[in-house]
């Protein structure tokens, strides 16, 4: 397995957290080990106010990378020119290392479903969704990250693995992407596939960043939730993960029942205990 | 309409629907059939946009209690989402409110979600300048009949017969829910955002009126005859002036120009 860090990657970040209002005064006191910060780019696509006033003040103190949620790169209602024109604009105000979203779509037909849809893994969605990445790109300027999604769907008519297509839409549109290892956990579980088959079947030179977060049981069904501490299983995925792909920026991700900043500190130095010897192993 | 699309709308309508469609394009397997696997997209559509309501209309919540939950599900059931951020779908809610029925029988339901509102949007309202009153000192003497001021854009004014204003504080404070309280006579406030906190307050039909000329681009001279019909016209000069003093200093107020 390969573990050297590729070319074609953009610079690493090292380990960080996504940013939540909750943690912001604690984040600027005592940040810890902290050394990179998320934000969700919808929270800050906005005219004015103390949301961007608090931005500024962490733009001063860590690299920042953008991650939204609305692009609905996968659907196939027109692109929204107003969200990429905001997206453009904060992402100048921002200057971020990356700007990334989902491989999904939220909504069509002008409604918006507020959550990540799988696509089907079929030949057309992929043509489909590399066109758009490819046009988002050029609006950007610069390679997009696409995040794989927790799934509890599948269409009886795929022709691809969600790897296999995950893979194919990076490659053809000559995007990076950001492996959700919680979201890989889940959907092998919900849908019978082997994490590790997944992995595999990721082209290393393509994985920019690693999200870790926890989710919860649901009759047969895990539900991702992004609300719960870091399972077994996931640690133990992540560290196949970096086994395959080296040193790729790592971020605690956690939207809901937030706990206190120290946790999280926590759960990412045990993510740094994990994947420094196997990097330096690999060195 | 090709493949996908008819797929992603036959989804969009499996999700919003009142009972959960047979979608043949879904697997079933050992593990969970096709329609429990579609109920947690379901669920989680009316789940993620009440809560995201809940968050926008805390005044609303406790002038409603319980009936909050039933009251937020009718709105989502009645108006799917249209807009990319999730905040957002709170901006037809007033109107439902004040239209939809059984809500409409009770005012104070669109009052309060009006104001809620008001507070949410000037929250991350544009940036603008604030001047200060030591800024007005290079007006000439001579100059201040023709003095135009600007007042922020966001501000807004919300009118009521009720006192929502308490449980809208009650709700920012201990969630203690006070006494609705009904006035013959019409009521306003006055919502606005001075630097980063904002603010609401009571206002007067004449402070209004000025406050309008002030939007208007009417100068000085014109606010005080606008003060004018509602008090002596000796006092006109003077109250004015003393609202002028409180704009300011309440950073309600962007810029001045001379005619």
């Amino acid at each position: 397995m390969n573990i050297e860090t590729t070319s074609d990657r953009l610079p690493c970040l090292g380990y960080g957290l996504g940013l939540r209002v909750e943690h912001y005064e604690s984040l600027l006191d005592e940040p810890g080990n902290v050394e990179w910060l998320e934000i969700v780019s919808e929270n800050y696509m906005i005219p004015g106010g103390r949301p961007l006033a608090w931005l500024e003040k962490f733009r001063e103190r860590f690299p920042l990378v953008m991650h939204g949620v609305s692009m609905s790169i996968g659907s196939t209602d027109s692109l929204d020119d107003g969200y990429l024109a905001r997206l453009s604009a904060l992402a100048r105000r921002v200057e971020p290392a990356w700007i990334s979203d989902h491989l999904c779509w939220t909504g069509v037909q002008g409604i918006n479903l507020h959550d990540l849809m799988p696509l089907p893994y079929t030949e057309e969605a992929l043509a489909h969704v590399v066109d758009r990445v490819r046009r988002v790109q050029d609006v950007l300027g610069r390679r997009i990250l696409l995040e794989n999604v927790s799934s509890y769907i599948r269409f009886a008519d795929a022709q691809l693995t969600e790897w296999q297509f995950l893979a194919a839409v990076a490659e053809r549109a000559d995007c990076l992407i950001l492996l959700d290892i919680n979201n890989i956990h889940v959907s092998a579980h919900n849908h019978g596939f082997s994490p590790l088959d997944y992995l595999d079947g990721i082209p290393a030179s393509r994985v920019q960043q690693f999200h870790l977060a926890g989710h919860e049981s649901s009759g047969q069904l895990l539900i991702d939730t992004h609300d719960a501490p870091i399972i077994d299983d996931v640690w133990h995925l992540y560290v196949e993960a970096v086994r395959r792909y080296g040193r790729v920026s790592t971020m605690i991700e956690r939207d809901d029942r937030m706990p206190p900043l120290a946790e999280l500190l926590v759960e990412l130095d045990y993510a740094r205990s994990l994947a420094t010897p196997l990097l330096r192993e690999a060195a | 309409m090709s493949h996908l699309q008819a797929l992603q709308q036959r989804m969009l309508q499996a999700v919003l629907a009142d009972q959960s469609p047979q979608l043949r394009e879904i697997d079933d397997d050992v593990c969970a059939n096709a329609a429990s696997r579609l109920a947690i997209y379901r669920n989680g559509y009316r789940l993620r946009l009440r809560d995201a309501l809940a968050t926008e209309f805390p005044g609303l919540g406790i002038l409603i209690g319980r009936r909050f939950r039933t009251l937020l599900d009718s709105y989502v059931e009645a108006h799917p989402s249209g807009h990319y951020n999730i905040r957002w779908h709170g901006a037809g809610l007033a109107a439902f409110l004040e239209y939809g029925l059984p809500w409409r029988d009770k005012p104070e339901l669109a009052d309060m979600a009006r104001l809620d509102w008001a507070i949410s949007t000037s929250f991350d309202a544009a940036d603008e300048p604030v001047l200060a009153a030591a800024d007005l000192a290079e007006v000439p003497a001579d100059a201040w009949a023709n003095l135009r001021i600007s007042p922020q854009s966001h501000l807004q004014i919300i009118s009521t017969h009720h006192n929502i204003e308490a449980f809208r504080r009650a709700a920012d404070r201990d969630g203690k829910r006070p006494r609705l309280r009904r006035y013959d006579k019409g009521r306003h406030l006055l919502v606005w955002r001075q630097s980063l906190t904002v603010h609401y307050r009571s206002i007067e039909v004449d402070e209004i009126s000025a406050l309008t000329g002030a939007i208007k681009g009417e100068p000085f001279s014109a606010l005080c005859e606008r003060i004018c019909e509602h008090h002596d016209a000796a006092d006109a000069l003077p109250l004015t002036a003393n609202l002028l003093h409180g704009w300011l200093a309440s950073g309600l107020i962007s810029s001045w120009r001379l005619n």
